[in-house]
């Protein structure tokens, strides 16, 4: 390698140092959530601080939902300066495991997107399965089964059920396990269309609403 | 000897490269090697389009942009109001329309968990999220 070669090489490697490394730094890029039953929403902080020589520039956020909303203090960041960015979660009627998204564009040649990343897990007081029950006209009344759960931490002795039309009868017996109900719903018959919402009550402050209905079959066929 | 394979291959290069870059500016708006890949529970727009009147359409995405613009005979259904709207929702269905969910880009993730509850939660059997979202149904519609 002649010497103009190998300076140009030097050169390179020099040049594409700096690049190497992010000047934002974050305390962390993921949040894990456990709100309490009852809670509306989650604030998630996600800290940074420009270790750089240089201003950075956010360019842009975006949440990956519309029940996630991201905001910043100022966009620029001086070398030596900390922020935040914050990520509201709202909770809404979502249950279980949540994974939220909020992309980063800055900037910064050596990390211009980074995605910060939200895991909430949401409490379930009371679940139901499944929260609606259908036969088709003609179809024989059977009877069709919900089975309502306790959630973690929530205790139930009583349960009623009540159908918003009298077509529908219910009833309801004990499941197998702690917190368990079964609730039996049968239509009287099945000759005409009917549609009921079952509003099913237990001795804890929370309604749960089931729907009932006899269906005339489709024209595609069934897709049970 | 070598500098002639060389401008041969060069020559094949460019010769190649016509046909290459025709294609590209011919099809850009039919084929991506960017697009992500239409998952199993996912319907296109041709498709759901086939099924005509036999589509339930459901807006997952916010009542903000709902009340904007939607899909002509949709029902709003989003986590937000989840124990709200989905017996309104189970009023309009019935077992001879399949369901297509649909939320805003593909980024968005809100019809594929609306999909996954209204399958899980009320043991709705025919249920598809529309591949592309809003935006191809948008695209679908020009």
């Amino acid at each position: 390698m002649n010497l103009k070669a190998r300076l140009l090489f030097v050169a390179l490697i020099l040049g594409a140092l700096p690049a190497a490394h992010a000047q934002l730094a974050w305390e962390k890029t993921e949040l894990e959530f456990r709100p309490k039953l009852g809670e509306k929403e989650v604030v998630a902080q996600f800290r940074y601080e420009n270790k750089g020589t240089k201003q950075v520039t956010f360019k842009n956020l975006k949440s990956t939902c519309g029940c996630t909303v991201a905001s910043l203090k100022k966009n620029e960041v001086e070398p030596g300066e900390k922020g935040e960015i914050t990520a509201t979660f709202s909770i809404g009627g979502r249950t279980g495991l949540q994974h939220k998204a909020v992309m980063v564009e800055t900037d910064d040649p050596a990390q211009p997107t980074l995605n910060l990343q939200l895991h909430v897990y949401i409490p379930e007081a009371l679940s139901m399965q499944p929260s609606f029950v259908y036969w088709q006209t003609g179809e024989e009344p059977k009877p069709k089964t919900i089975t309502i759960k306790a959630g973690e931490g929530v205790a139930i002795s009583k349960l009623d059920v009540s159908s918003s039309i009298p077509d529908f009868t219910t009833k309801v017996k004990r499941g197998s396990k702690d917190g368990e109900f079964l609730v039996s719903v049968q239509p009287k018959n099945t000759a005409q269309a009917l549609t009921a919402t079952l509003t099913i009550k237990p001795d804890y402050p929370k309604t749960l609403y089931a729907s009932a209905r006899v269906t005339p079959p489709g024209s595609l066929g069934d897709f049970r | 000897m070598t500098r002639d394979l060389l401008r041969q291959t060069a020559l094949l290069l460019v010769i190649a490269l016509v046909p290459a870059i025709g294609q590209a500016v011919y099809y850009r708006d039919r084929v991506s090697w960017n697009a992500p890949a239409v998952e199993k529970d996912e319907v296109t727009i041709e498709q759901a389009r086939a099924w005509g009147a036999n589509v339930l359409w459901v807006d997952a995405r916010p009542d903000d942009q709902f009340a904007r613009q939607h899909v002509p005979n949709a029902v709003p259904l989003n986590e937000d109001r989840w124990d709200e709207l989905l017996p309104r929702f189970l009023e309009t269905w019935s077992p001879d329309r399949r369901v297509v969910v649909y939320c805003s880009s593909q980024s968005c993730a809100a019809s594929h968990e609306v999909a996954r509850r209204l399958r899980e939660q009320a043991g709705l059997p025919a249920v598809f999220v529309l591949h592309g979202g809003w935006e191809a149904w948008l695209e679908g519609n020009k």
